[in-house]
């Protein structure tokens, strides 16, 4: 768009037409997402700073009660119960997301290893239980490993399992179903990592490494890193918000933060309780941005390492 | 000798990966055909839980729900998002990071804080003013502001990938812009068109956390009523009906298969 | 471009409009317990005043608390809640009087449910059915189950079989403080906190399932899952006739030391979309022979004096109708407000998140 020698006046008017086309083409669509969206979120974030009513709906005076309740500072003094619900959020997040990697890795690295033609399909193979629906899949879960079924009479006979109790409802199931909801999305960036490795990289380091495992380490590894962490950003975020998998595969052992929140909202018991959880989660989920997007940089991954 | 034990090793973990992602699908179709009400064994075939599907008002309208719901967003997402992607395409040079920042809000936020928001929000304005009441029309909003930025990104991301050069050709050719966006424009991307309705549609039957928290009385969508079921216990019955949608899932499935296979890429 | 903008605005507007022209004339919102109604009464009622009955279903009061809160209060014409969230749905401003001079067949309800605790002269109230819940089990892992919580409670007595607690919090914290020995009906600050300790320490045994509602809590049971559990009488009794093989080996009972009984009431949301055929609904569920055909499609007991010639047998002795020594240990679950409201909420929320 080359306005070079045209009279100022008209050129300004091109700018105003400009501005107008930017309008026009990008209004519609922002105010959608700041009118159901920010406003929304503004308003949640709001009614976390307000008192709890009676009977669990937000009311005035403003206050940060809320959020001394989360923290386990209840008017019965402080109790971990909470504290315990963050730190199982977390473990969850942290063993499901290590689980994840450690299937994704070689899975993504073995579909490079094969026939071109045949990796699309592989791909597909890999994706395609993700379609499904999600409370299809925890269902699918919650039958495979019942009391009774051939699974959880494998894992009692090898006595990892209290008799009679099944695999289902439990904390393992939980990170179980969190890794099967997750491992697709840490197969693709990782897969799209392998496909650009340099392999004149990694055949100087076979060369020069005696050992495969520090050819790898000092080779490989570091180039598939930002696959590596976007992947992980793409699994925890979610994965430490989840709802659908703790509440179907848990039974009441397995609470987690997005359950926590959850209830407050769907189980009437207190909004503004919820919405100090919501903003909790907020918090996490823009440190993860942050941290990843920074490391991403030092590593030269650039802008691909988010999203 | 040492790489091939290595790909042997790796093969059998594909395999391994591949049986553990399609076993609890694989259980769910075994089990829809079982006789019995029984998770743990199998004791015949029969189609009894699908004929108790059938004739099931309420599956019914949940499924016809499902459609309404996914085919109204795409279509509202498609053109708000399209215009969004061509306005960011044509002022990429200006700061655009704010724009940048929004579009991505709907895509990072969990999904629960997402719904949870809407459903406050919702409640206070329909307090306030009547308007808004949770139903399939509040449930479209929420759907269109989640299908927004992945439309806009994806056609985005045409117009990038297009030669510059090809706009100023489209303006000598078309004096008027209704016939440059008729003409020219749409025919251009209509490819990314037609991959963002069919990801809008995708990631609206696939939602069950947000449509949870906006529905209303008459508006259970599938997910929705699956999950109901689920929570009351009455298994067989969602065995029949989610065989059916992995079913329509692995017809997609095929169909990007042979779609993406006969377009040389 | 500015058409664009117009057809937005009306796209807009049609959305705001589809959202709340949905309430129409002639439907009749019914927000009720899953597996509650006789499909035939429904169908019988549209026949009759020729109109469309859409069902909505709740698995747990605190659940339909939440809908209610939600938009629900515009939404629903019928909610079909239990004894103790009663009161809070009126201090709340949920719902509204009944039009008694609407009511030709209120004086069809017993007498003792007349004037009942949570709803002084039956303002606001007109009982659906009532019944007990209790305690359900596998006979065939406990042959001599004692009639006691302790079956829940105590690991000697159940030591390695999976058990659920109810997904309402009242109805376990109660059982604990039976258990206990502080009565179903507890409310004191120091039995609840005893309570809360035992369901802390019951949760943390390996053998405990999870908190299940009272309907799913017996499917679970039908499949294995859990071997004790806590339902309702009627459901239980429900699901035995539909599927006798899985039932053949549960027994439903009250234990000694005492156990809730309820009565579910029919209540109009404070904005219902149509209090008019609400009314006729209420009406119409308390003629005799519909009360009737209620009971014996649910196998609950009910509060409608007219419909008794009209009941089946099973309606007449336990599990529905409970022996008289039964009946003197059944307690209706307190109703809790203001300060005792939220104490208990804390210690519930403690308990879950452990």
């Amino acid at each position: 768009m080359a306005y070079t020698g045209v009279m100022p006046s008209a050129r300004s008017r091109a700018m105003v037409r400009e501005a107008r086309h930017l309008l026009f083409t990008v209004a519609p669509g922002a105010v959608w997402i700041v009118i159901f969206l920010v406003l929304p979120g503004a308003y949640l974030m709001g009614v976390a700073f307000m008192t709890n009513g009676p009977y669990g709906l937000p009311q005035m005076p403003l206050s940060l009660e809320s959020f001394e309740r989360l923290a386990g500072f209840g008017f019965l003094g402080w109790s971990p119960g909470n504290l315990y619900t963050l730190l199982r959020s977390l473990w969850q997040t942290a063993v499901s997301t290590g689980l994840v990697v450690l299937v994704a890795y070689p899975i993504a690295y073995y579909i490079t290893t094969c026939r071109e033609k045949w990796r699309p399909i592989m791909l597909l193979l890999v994706v395609v239980p993700s379609w499904t629906n999600q409370v299809i899949r925890t269902f699918g879960w919650m039958n495979l490993l019942a009391p009774g079924t051939p699974l959880s009479g494998l894992a009692e006979s090898l006595g990892l399992i209290a008799p009679n109790m099944g695999l289902y409802p439990s904390s393992f199931a939980v990170t179980l179903g969190l890794v099967y909801n997750f491992l697709p999305f840490m197969v693709l960036p990782l897969y799209a990592a392998f496909e650009k490795l340099d392999t004149a990289q990694v055949e100087a380091a076979q060369d020069l490494f005696a050992s495969p495992v520090r050819a790898f380490w000092h080779a490989v590894f570091p180039q598939t890193l930002p696959g590596l962490l976007a992947g992980i950003v793409l699994v925890a975020i979610p994965a430490f918000g989840m709802y659908v998998i703790p509440e179907l595969l848990g039974g009441g052992k397995g609470m987690m933060l997005g359950n926590l929140v959850a209830t407050q909202f769907a189980g009437g018991a207190n909004w503004p309780l919820g919405a100090a959880g919501a903003i909790l989660m907020l918090i996490a989920t823009f440190i993860g941005l942050f941290a990843m997007r920074r490391i991403g940089k030092r590593l030269g991954g650039g802008e691909e390492v988010v999203i | 000798m040492r790489k091939r034990t290595l790909h042997r090793g790796l093969t059998a973990f594909w395999w391994a990966t591949l049986a553990f992602l399609y076993l609890p699908l694989a259980v769910v179709v075994l089990f829809s055909f079982n006789a019995a009400n029984s998770a743990a064994s199998f004791t015949g075939v029969s189609l009894r839980w699908y004929h108790q599907l059938m004739g099931n008002e309420e599956i019914l309208s949940a499924f016809a729900n499902s459609l309404v719901l996914a085919i109204s967003s795409s279509v509202i997402a498609l053109g708000i998002g399209c215009l969004i992607g061509y306005g960011m395409y044509r002022h990429r040079h200006r700061k655009l990071g704010w724009l940048i920042v929004l579009i991505y809000l709907p895509i990072v936020l969990p999904d629960i804080v997402f719904g949870i928001s809407e459903m406050a929000f919702f409640v206070q304005i329909h307090r306030l003013t009547g308007l808004l009441q949770p139903g399939l029309g509040t449930m479209i909003i929420a759907h269109v502001t989640f299908q927004i930025p992945f439309v806009a990104l994806i056609v985005y991301s045409r117009f990038v990938g297009l030669d510059p050069t090809l706009f100023e050709a489209a303006k000598d050719l078309y004096a008027s812009p209704v016939k440059r966006v008729v003409h020219f424009m749409l025919p251009t991307i209509k490819p990314a068109l037609i991959s963002a309705f069919f990801l809008s549609f995708t990631l609206s039957v696939d939602d069950f956390v947000i449509s949870f928290f906006t529905a209303g009385p008459e508006s259970a969508t599938l997910p929705i009523y699956i999950w109901g079921a689920i929570k009351k216990g009455v298994s067989p019955e969602i065995n029949a009906i989610a065989t059916l949608m992995i079913g329509a899932v692995a017809i997609a499935a095929i169909m990007s298969l042979l779609f993406s296979r006969r377009r040389p890429a | 471009m500015t058409n664009n903008k117009k057809i937005l605005a009306l796209t807009l507007g049609g959305l705001l409009l589809a959202g709340s022209a949905q309430a129409q004339e002639n439907k009749l919102y019914l927000f009720n317990w899953t597996e509650y109604m006789d499909p035939e009464i429904i169908e019988a009622f549209e026949a009759r005043y020729d109109v469309e009955v859409v069902q909505n279903y709740f698995n747990s009061l605190p659940e339909m608390f939440a809908k209610l809160n939600a938009g629900g209060v515009s939404q629903y014409d019928i909610i079909v809640p239990s004894n103790y969230y009663v009161p809070r749905l009126i201090q709340t401003g949920l719902v509204q009087k009944l039009d008694k001079s609407k009511l030709e067949n209120l004086d069809n309800v017993m007498e003792q449910f007349q004037d009942p605790a949570f709803d002084p002269g039956a303002e606001y109230t007109a009982p659906y059915q009532w019944g007990t819940t209790g305690i359900v089990y596998n006979t065939e892992t406990f042959p001599e189950a004692p009639k006691s919580w302790s079956l829940m409670f105590d690991p000697e007595v159940n030591p390695d079989h999976p058990f659920a607690l109810m997904g309402d919090g009242q109805v376990s914290m109660g059982g604990a403080c039976a258990y206990l020995g502080h009565g179903y009906d507890c409310t004191d600050m120091n039995a609840w906190k005893e309570a809360a300790r035992l369901l802390i320490e019951t949760k943390g045994r390996e053998t405990f399932s999870g908190f299940t509602d009272g309907t799913p809590a017996l499917q679970q049971l039908a499949r294995g899952v859990t071997h004790v559990g806590l339902s309702y009488n009627g459901d239980y009794l429900f699901f035995k006739e539909e599927d006798p093989d899985s039932f053949a080996t549960l027994d439903f009972m009250i234990p000694d030391e005492g156990a809730e009984m309820w009565v579910d009431s029919m209540l109009i949301p404070s904005e219902a979309p149509n209090p008019d055929m609400a009314h006729k609904f209420i009406d119409f569920i308390l003629e005799a022979e519909i009360g009737a055909q209620l009971s014996n499609y649910n196998y609950y007991a009910s509060p409608n004096a007219a419909a008794t010639p009209y009941l089946d047998e099973v309606l007449t002795k336990p599990p529905v109708q409970p022996s008289e020594a039964d009946m003197e240990r059944l307690r209706f679950t307190p109703s809790l407000e203001g300060e005792a409201l939220q104490t208990f909420q804390q210690l519930w929320s403690e308990v879950q998140s452990r």
